[in-house]
């Protein structure tokens, strides 16, 4: 491959962190910004500048830059998208809001329900019908259709339109036609077909997926197109990519179309370091954990590779609360969030337990320790308390702890009601909340019914290398990597990640009953999509590699599991080997095959990659620390030892090869990372922390 | 965690969080192995399966945090009779014991309850068990007509379902050879045993990682714990005795009518239903065990919402019936259709607590009971076909906000997908939509019901079975609120079926289903108008009701 120079760039709620990869000189160079909301391409400009003025390069030399932006969901969660306008089938306008008819907290009898992008006055409807199998009962009402974009577009003056019809993911013809009287009469006005953005069985998902790219696709188009031209400006030749949920990138001119596909590119860019990370260190099963101030996200890497899934949930009600948001038909990177970071605040219930999150002090007050007017003790002062964290090493000593206070409020506001002392009110903060992370990762593991007992753990975010060796030990893993740099990770992932793109069809029926040439043409279309974009992306069109698969399940089953399918025409001969897929899945998923139900696909699966790129990691940009890496003592809490004196190192100064025992902490500007009795620990090549749990 | 040795029943506060936690996600870990392997739509769509994990007395210490209530409550009530059958000390490690049987378990049939013995270095310390909705059950399907509990399927008394692992072939096949889906069936207690079995392998874990002997102090400790959440609950709400009543459709000229008084006395309430209709003979019937399950259910989402359940959350509530009523019948009462009383029982609580505490309270939802159409027959391509159209009315409102259209309570039955429904079957739903001027008006308003429309599009007829009630006696209002809109069902031509019958239907044919609305909270007079606009604007209200109830001009 060329030796290129590409920078990634992650827009995150606070902070836009930039990785810069030099590979002619194998070289690679961080940066760190404040987020400007209003205009986040501000801070991008600027800090792409200073990286490559830093690299001693010129912006004519940046070959790509790849973008990962939390816009989208943002956009959904404050509300803050386009007003849009729903057109369905005849009879189910009200699909939308009925959702699923559940409540999400069987107990509470006063739940808010989840939002309703489109209100009803702009739900309307038009006749056609078409039967599960594409035919036509009911033909598309031209006119009618007409007429309603019309009153929606220049009475109601809504910013974009949704399309979304019965059946649609099996016969797009009526949305297509759909399609061309928009284009045609309203060319101006963005809109989304459901058979376009998720051509998938399920009514509401479907409707509501278009309804929420429909919501931010106007206020994304402008942003990419401005960064774009942005870019162009200040003298960059090189191709804007952004970063999909899914793990992998894409052009812009591909991601305006659906930028709802964005929705979780930042946490996707994390679990895609991890995955990098993995191969690197020749760790086959990884559990990726990322925590930061508000939340932790764990992530199953396999074989070098997230575990995905193709729904996600935004804009919840109660943000950790399942079933609280609008579901989404989107590829993404498979991960659970918990209300476990940092700023999690400890509090005392109604029964005079502890209970740790999931309210967070955010970044503003934060925790007490910041001395910014926090008042409720957070996991991060539990953390200073214990000795985790150096009082005047914090952000690289930037930001000054006060212990002081710290324990005041814990004696004040946990230990005193709890009728502990000030130590046992901290420990027991600090272990609820890894308790909570644990207990949260075993659910997970088991409904993929894999084993703990088979994964190490990579641990990075501002609070992860923290609490990494506690969640550890809990889950009974025997290894932890932390890698340095744990604070721009995300970004490092966007340039990890390769172009990529998922697409789907669904067509529902019994194997025996596969009309094998429907199914034949079904994968052909999404081959040459594929083909088509990713060539358009840069790719070779004979490194592009496909994997198909389907979601199956039997007849009369609520689950569908994901079956590898054989490429190639496919016709009879392939049922055998499709049914024994499903069995091989089935056992490992459900440790039983039940051989005498019938087997059926809902949805056809094709994921079409260009090859990943071959970073290579040396910090050179990193200020490497010289002389020694044993900065000194400081007592730190552990179980097994109570408060002890423990080596503090510098993480910077550490060097390939170095080996030492816990307990121990080692520092680094953005992350502590702390190695309890009995752990050994070696820095590898990549000068990852390789810890050995006792 | 190692200072949690005690010999005592004193745990600290940190230690009984982590603990309490624990189990807790070992019932919801439970759960999850049998949703994921369960074959049952029942199961999947309408989250109709509970799984608990129970202490050695065989009281429950933890339940799955999504499980129905008639369920999770219920099964330390069965396992009781499991261990009069086997005393504890004859329960061998890969034991199972299983049972349908309503009086014994959760009042009909078709739920399978099953339990498993847990040991801990060689002694028993607790039992797993899980509730299941089968797929079938032999005998009359889901309906509500069978006039004796012998014509709504078998009926399995306490059994060994598996002895020390093995399983029992005799009762296997007595099961197998009963109902029309033996796959799916016994899939589906192959899911259940699942479940039991990684509740059991997770609570060793637990004990080892605590290093605990036994579940015995921190069993009591837990239900300590609820149980004093609960009495101070309860001590918040007045004393005195309160009253309500509530009439249904019942069967035919059989009404439903329930009679209910509620007795506060510092930190006990008791439910008591004398004067409730005497038991029938079609399958409306509840049995003691799933009246008191719905009876402590809205008692808890109102007074308590948030502390986790256990054996203590139940013990302030004591519920009664006279024996040989609807509420309390006599075996060999028919019950399969038992939902169609039990979840009535919500909303005559609520009335008579409103005026208690009012801020507590929600009106009578119009989904309660749950309105069913079990569809079954062959579909086009020949393939035998059996659907339950979910869909729900609207709940009921409250002192905070207007109820939730289209939304289950006090189920949690959800909706498929109206698409993959008709992928399955030869049905085509031209219509699912909100039913405007269905919520009962009042200052907060019901939430809204539905109507769907269907079309038979076989080519042979199928069977239909309608479960559905609220024909005549709409969701009442609390506090001033108006009642919702009735339900009803007929067919294109003009015709009306029987609300709870089993009929065939021809090819062709459309059926229309109306969902009934919740009830209103307080006088509509009261309401701000802004709220009337919107609702005129987005269709939920007509003009003309605007007018009538909340004198809009």
């Amino acid at each position: 491959m060329d030796e290129r120079i590409r920078i990634g760039v992650d827009v995150g709620g606070t902070f836009t962190d930039f990785v810069l990869v030099d590979e002619g000189r194998d070289l690679i160079y961080t940066g760190k910004r404040l987020t400007t909301p209003d205009d986040p391409s501000v801070a991008i400009i600027e800090g792409v500048a200073r990286l490559v003025n830093e690299a001693g390069l010129d912006a004519s030399a940046v070959h790509s830059l790849v973008h990962g932006t939390t816009l989208v969901t943002n956009t959904i969660i404050e509300r803050t998208g386009a007003k849009v306008g729903l057109i369905t089938t005849k009879g189910v306008r009200d699909t939308l809001e009925m959702g699923r008819e559940i409540r999400y907290d069987l107990y509470d009898l006063f739940l808010e329900a989840p939002p309703t992008l489109v209100p009803r006055h702009l739900r309307r409807e038009v006749a056609e019908r078409l039967a599960p199998d594409g035919s036509i009962l009911l033909p598309f009402d031209a006119e009618a259709f007409r007429a309603v974009a019309r009153d929606l577009i220049e009475v109601e003056k809504v910013e974009a339109i949704a399309v979304c019809f019965m059946h649609a993911y099996h016969n797009p013809e009526h949305e297509r036609q759909a399609k061309a009287i928009l284009v045609e009469a309203f060319g101006a006005v963005p809109f989304t077909l459901s058979s376009e953005v998720a051509p998938e069985i399920r009514e509401f998902e479907r409707t509501s997926t278009a309804c929420a790219n429909a919501y931010v696709q106007p206020r994304m188009q402008r942003y990419l197109e401005r960064l774009e031209a942005q870019l162009r400006a200040e003298g960059y030749p090189g191709t804007l990519y952004v970063m999909l949920s899914g793990g992998g990138i894409t052009t812009v001119r591909a991601a305006r179309s659906f930028p709802i596909r964005l929705i979780e590119s930042g946490p996707a860019g994390g679990a895609m370091a991890a995955a990098f990370y993995s191969a690197l260190t020749d760790t086959e099963h990884v559990i990726s954990f990322d925590m930061g101030g508000t939340t932790a996200k764990i992530c199953l890497i396999d074989g070098g590779r997230p575990d995905r899934k193709h729904d996600f949930e935004a804009g919840r009600v109660r943000r950790f609360q399942k079933g609280s948001g609008l579901p989404l038909k989107v590829s993404v990177v498979d991960m659970i969030e918990i209300g476990a970071g940092g700023g999690s605040l400890a509090t005392v219930d109604a029964m005079g337990l502890l209970k740790v999150g999931p309210r967070s002090a955010g970044s503003a007050p934060g925790p007490v320790c910041y001395g910014l007017g926090g008042l409720d003790p957070a996991v991060t002062d539990a953390d200073l308390y214990l000795g985790y964290l150096n009082p005047n090493y914090f952000l690289g000593g930037e930001m000054p702890l006060d212990m002081a206070t710290v324990e005041r409020a814990i004696e004040e506001k946990i230990a005193r009601p709890l009728g502990l002392s000030t130590l046992q009110a901290a420990v027991g903060m600090h272990h609820i909340v890894n308790e909570n992370m644990a207990a949260a990762t075993r659910m997970h593991l088991a409904e993929k019914g894999r084993d703990p007992r088979r994964y190490d753990l990579i641990a990075f975010g501002g609070a992860g290398p923290v609490h990494a060796y506690g969640l550890a030990q809990l889950l009974k893993l025997r290894r932890m990597i932390v890698p340095l740099g744990a604070g721009v990770t995300s970004a490092l992932g966007f340039l990890v990640a390769a172009p990529a793109i998922d697409y789907v069809r669904s067509y529902v029926s019994r194997l025996e009953q596969i009309d094998w040439s429907h199914l034949n043409a079904l994968f052909s279309d999404m081959q040459s999509e594929a083909r088509t974009l990713l060539i358009d992306a840069g790719a070779q069109p004979e490194e592009i590699t496909m994997a198909r698969t389907a979601d199956m399940r039997h007849v009369g089953q609520g689950f569908e599991i994901s079956v590898p399918v054989p490429g190639g025409p496919l016709d009879e001969t392939a049922l055998p080997l499709l049914r024994q897929a499903f069995f091989d899945v089935y056992q490992q998923l459900f440790e039983r095959t039940v051989r005498d139900v019938a087997i059926e696909a809902m949805s056809w699966r094709l994921s079409a990659t260009a090859p990943v790129p071959n970073v290579r990691l040396n910090f050179g940009g990193q200020p490497i620390g010289a002389g020694t890496a044993l900065k000194g003592t400081r007592p730190v809490y552990f179980q097994e030892t109570g408060f002890a004196d423990c080596n503090v190192y510098d993480r910077y100064a550490l060097r390939p090869g170095e080996r030492f025992s816990g307990p121990a902490v080692v520092e680094e500007r953005e992350s502590t990372t702390v190695i309890g009795p009995g752990a050994t620990v070696n820095i590898d090549a990549y000068l990852n922390v390789i810890c050995e749990l006792p | 965690m190692s200072n949690a040795r005690v010999e005592t029943d004193v745990f600290d506060p940190v230690t009984l969080e982590i603990f309490w936690s624990r189990l807790i996600s070992i019932a919801d870990e439970s759960a999850a192995a049998l949703l994921r392997t369960s074959f049952s739509t029942i199961v999947r769509e309408s989250n109709d399966f509970g799984t608990v994990l129970m202490d050695a007395n065989g009281d429950s210490l933890s339940e799955n945090t999504g499980g129905i209530p008639s369920f999770s409550g219920i099964l330390p009530r069965t396992l009781k009779h499991f261990l009069a059958k086997y005393p504890p000390q004859t329960w061998k490690p890969g034991d199972c014991v299983i049972t349908n049987d309503p009086w014994l378990a959760t009042g009909h049939l078709p739920d399978i309850t099953m339990a498993m013995p847990i040991f801990y270095q060689g002694a028993l310390v607790g039992f797993s068990g899980s509730v299941a909705h089968s797929p079938d059950i032999g005998g009359s399907l889901w309906s509500a007509d069978c006039r004796e509990l012998f014509e709504e399927g078998l009926r399995i008394p306490p059994m060994k379902y598996l002895k020390e692992g093995e399983p029992n072939p005799d009762l296997h096949d007595m099961i197998l050879s009963n109902v029309r889906l033996p796959d799916q069936v016994l899939g589906d207690l192959n899911a259940q045993v699942t479940a039991n079995q990684v509740c059991g392998r997770r609570l060793v874990e637990f004990l080892d990682d605590a290093e605990l002997d036994d579940l015995s102090g921190l069993s009591r400790t837990l239900q300590q714990r609820a149980e004093a959440a609960m009495r101070d609950a309860i001590e918040r709400v007045p004393d005195g005795i309160y009253h309500a009543t509530l009439d249904a459709d019942g069967f035919d000229a059989d009404e439903t009518h329930i009679t209910c008084t509620i007795t506060v006395k510092g930190s006990d309430l008791e439910i008591d239903y004398t004067g409730t209709s005497p038991q029938i003979n079609r399958g409306l019937n509840t049995v003691m065990n799933y009246t008191y399950a719905y009876s402590a259910y809205p008692i808890k989402c109102a007074l308590d919402p948030n502390t986790p359940r256990n054996e203590g959350t139940y013990r302030p509530i004591t519920v009664s019936a006279p024996p040989g009523s609807l509420l309390n019948p006599r075996y060999p009462a028919p019950c399969n259709a038992r939902q169609l009383t039990g979840h009535l029982l919500a909303g005559v609580i609520y009335r008579a607590l409103a005026e208690a505490i009012p801020g507590l309270v929600i009106a009578d939802s119009g989904s309660a009971p749950s309105m069913r159409a079990v569809f079954s027959g062959l579909d086009r391509r020949g393939n035998r076909f059996s659907q339950i159209l979910f869909a729900s009315g609207g709940m009921g409102a409250s002192a905070h906000d207007d109820g939730l259209p289209t939304t289950a309570f006090p189920t949690n039955a959800g909706a498929g997908s109206i698409e993959a429904f008709e992928s399955v079957s030869p049905l085509i739903v031209w219509k699912k939509e909100f039913r405007i001027d269905s919520g009962g008006a009042g200052r907060y308003r019901g939430g809204l019901g539905q109507e769907c429309e269907i079309e038979i599009r076989s080519t042979e007829p199928l069977q239909l079975s309608l479960l559905s009630d609220r024909w005549r006696h709409p969701a009442l209002g609390v506090l001033g609120g108006h009642a919702g809109a009735t339900s009803a069902i007929d067919f294109s031509d003009g015709t009306v079926p029987h609300q709870k019958s089993r009929t065939t239907i021809e090819p062709g044919m459309r059926l229309r289903l109306r969902y009934a609305g919740g009830g209103g909270y307080g006088d509509p007079k009261a309401r701000d108008l802004n709220l009337v606009r919107d609702d005129i604007k987005n269709g939920y209200i007509s003009a003309e009701a605007a007018r009538r109830d909340y004198d809009m001009s």
